[in-house]
């Protein structure tokens, strides 16, 4: 069943050619924004599949030859992108399942979200899916985003909206607008994005056929879902169970449904929110919850760098060259749940004959701020090697004098290869810390601007590995 | 278990009913081997004093109507009668605060139970979500469910550790675990409870809408739990 889902999403992100239907001249328009994106790809040797724009009022569209019906498609069509207005969709449809076009993302709003008229094309359009094997994303969904084969169907023009380099994570959201803020952050934040499927009323594909996609998907570490309300939550539970078996999930939960504030008869009644039924299913499934949307990608970070490479218990050694980040990093430490690693007396040695008198060994280990890089080599290789430390937050203020910034980056880089124990970083400052921070993710080590966010996602490392070795 | 349970359930909605009473909930409860307390529902006095005799004095009285459903609001638990003659003259008594808090109330009988010794109290409920299907609650009685709303809710059914996870999740945690020298609450108790629970909505699910234990007295490690008072709202009949 599963490798069914993996034959039928294959044309939605790497299509032999994509049909645009409701392609236009018209700047501006979707179906115009859709079929530039897909041309400039095309250009720029991303997009490797034919393009063919369709639309029976016009003959070409910038030197692309314009097909007048799906009927005129030629045959390697494999993806269809509608975007046309929704009382012409079921129409277009049948004529999609005659030229057996089996995927279509339906872009067009205007159906179940405004009432029972739209949602009575709704189940119009699911049925010629059902009968004829078609799959669709959407409606009222943005779409594809794919930076590996080019598949671009964001409606949101390059010059409004950038786009991310590709990268281990998958970002699913339920809501179009969500996910094109969220692309154009996370491509300001040098967030590399796999796969972004946008799927807007969910009416076919939804959150579990796109689990058990992204389970067979090896480009993918760790798939973050931007939900509102979940459909069949049996369905999602059982799929995130399979899912989270092998790579992490974080879900960003918003929206309650009028569920919580309905009258119960029982005492339980009252005190179920739908939001503590959410938070019952993700613990259930092993789904990592986010906070907020900063908390999602802070933790997708982490599992992209390091999910080969999860920390084998809940103690927390750190680095820093700052009293004060320190302490910050201790409070989250508890606040998160984990512990402080208490160090070995080996280590306290090593650390105390290496250091001179005036650098503090302990937990945290402060190497103070006539620090240079080569102190952070000494703390690093004594927590390394020291047993009773499972991972390690390091605090690096690249604004102290004596620190080699190449070199402090290199070592992290370097330890973070050879040890089998994770590291995140944490560098709070300004732009230049910033630059430093986009190296140091190049190179492997995830970087967090505050000690809490940083200890935050290590949180979710420690409890993602706890997971695998214990079940929910 | 379940052929038990449901003969009680299909009475209660032959009679146009959806609310069971304390002692129909408890017969289903019992079906599935929750602990409750060596109770009997007398429809005549004769009855309730050789039940009481029974069971032995002192015995708590709860009057069993489907009109009345908060029994404390109406008067109609009387608790510690010590002997024959003042259950005689409770029996009165109940059924007279029952006429006054409902004249209509349809009476079914009169529950005669031992006095329990009183445990730390928990509450055990069962709701249904409209997507996710049932789900179980786990919590502290009193202000800690009340005022703190410190409970905690899986989707059913859960797993053995899913309910000690639900244990020491809730902030009130301590108390169970024996907090100011106390001795601990039986956890392994209230893990059966809540494995028992889950058994019962999974295999009920067509049937239950929402279930309250409250209170359940948990006792000392290695001494169990029982149920005090239990609600069942089942869905009518389609």
């Amino acid at each position: 069943m599963e490798a069914k889902i993996v034959e039928e999403m294959k044309p939605f992100f790497d299509p032999k050619a994509v049909a645009i239907i409701g392609a236009t001249n018209k700047k501006g328009k979707v179906g115009n924004v859709i079929f530039e994106n897909f041309k400039t790809n095309k250009e720029r040797g991303i997009f490797k599949g034919n393009i063919y724009p369709v639309n029976p009022k016009l003959d070409e569209i910038d030197g692309y030859k314009v097909y007048k019906s799906v009927e005129e498609l030629p045959d390697d069509t494999d993806l269809a992108v509608v975007s046309i207005p929704a009382p012409f969709v079921p129409d277009t449809m049948k004529q999609i399942a005659k030229k057996g076009i089996k995927s279509v993302v339906i872009i067009t709003g205007g159906f179940g979200e405004l009432g029972e008229e739209g949602k009575k094309l709704e189940r119009e359009i699911l049925e010629i899916a059902r009968e004829n094997g078609i799959r669709i994303i959407g409606p009222n969904c943005v779409g594809v985003y794919v930076p590996d084969t080019g598949v671009d169907t964001v409606f949101l023009p390059e010059e409004k909206m950038d786009r991310p380099k590709s990268g281990p994570i998958a970002f699913v959201s339920q809501s179009g607008a969500f996910a094109a803020a969220m692309l154009d952050w996370a491509a300001g934040a040098g967030i590399g994005i796999g796969k972004m499927v946008s799927y807007g009323n969910k009416l076919d594909i939804d959150d579990a056929d796109l689990m058990d996609y992204f389970i067979h998907d090896e480009g993918i570490n760790v798939v973050t879902f931007y939900i509102e309300g979940v459909k069949d939550g049996r369905k999602f539970m059982e799929a995130a169970k399979r899912i989270t078996k092998v790579k992490p999930v974080i879900a960003l939960k918003s929206g309650r449904s009028e569920y919580g504030a309905k009258a119960a008869s029982s005492h339980t009644g009252s005190l179920a929110g739908a939001d503590t039924i959410y938070d019952a299913a993700f613990k259930q499934t092993g789904v990592i919850r986010a906070e907020d949307f900063e908390h999602m990608f802070d933790l997708a970070k982490a599992f992209a760098a390091l999910k080969d490479k999860l920390p084998k218990g809940d103690r927390i050694g750190i680095i820093t060259d700052g009293g004060g980040a320190g302490v910050m990093a201790s409070d989250a430490v508890d606040r998160f749940g984990l512990r402080m690693a208490e160090l070995s007396e080996e280590t306290l040695k090593y650390l105390r004959e290496n250091f001179p008198p005036h650098a503090v060994p302990g937990n945290p280990t402060d190497v103070v701020g006539d620090t240079d890089a080569e102190r952070y080599r000494i703390a690093i290789e004594g927590f390394v090697n020291d047993p009773n430390v499972d991972a390690i937050v390091v605090i690096v203020l690249f604004q102290v004098p004596l620190l080699e910034d190449e070199k402090i980056i290199d070592i992290l880089a370097e330890y973070q290869k050879k040890s089998d124990k994770p590291i995140v970083a944490v560098a709070m400052g300004g732009e230049k810390t910033e630059r430093y921070a986009r190296i140091l993710e190049e190179k492997g080590v995830p970087v967090y601007p505050t000690p809490e966010r940083g200890v935050r996602a290590m949180a979710g490392l420690v409890k993602y590995a706890e997971y695998l070795r214990r079940g929910a | 278990m379940k052929e038990e349970a449901l003969k009680v359930i299909e009475e209660v909605l032959k009679s146009g009913r959806t609310a069971l009473v304390e002692y129909e909930a408890k017969q289903v409860l019992k079906a599935y081997g929750l602990p409750v307390p060596e109770e009997k529902l007398a429809r005549t006095l004769d009855e309730a004093l050789k039940y009481a005799e029974e069971i032995g004095y002192p015995v708590a009285m709860k009057l069993m109507s489907p009109q009345i459903l908060h029994k404390s609001d109406a008067k109609v638990v009387l608790l510690n009668i010590k002997t024959p003659e003042e259950l005689k003259e409770k029996w009165e008594v109940i059924h007279e605060n029952a006429r006054r808090y409902r004249p209509d109330a349809e009476i079914l009988g009169v529950l005669i139970a031992p006095m329990l010794k009183p445990g730390r109290e928990i509450i055990i409920g069962v709701t249904e979500d409209p997507q996710f299907g049932h789900a179980i609650m786990f919590g502290l009685g009193g202000i800690f469910v009340e005022v703190l709303k410190d409970v905690t809710f899986r989707i059913v059914p859960i797993t053995e550790r899913d309910a000690r996870k639900m244990i020491q999740e809730i902030k009130s945690y301590p108390i169970l675990a024996g907090a100011r020298g106390e001795e601990p609450a039986d956890i392994d108790a209230i893990v059966d409870l809540l494995l028992k629970v889950s058994q019962l909505v999974d295999e009920l699910r067509d049937y239950i809408k929402e279930m309250d234990l409250n209170p359940v007295f948990v006792y000392e490690k290695g001494k169990g739990a029982v149920v005090v008072d239990a609600r069942i709202i089942v869905k009518e009949k389609n």
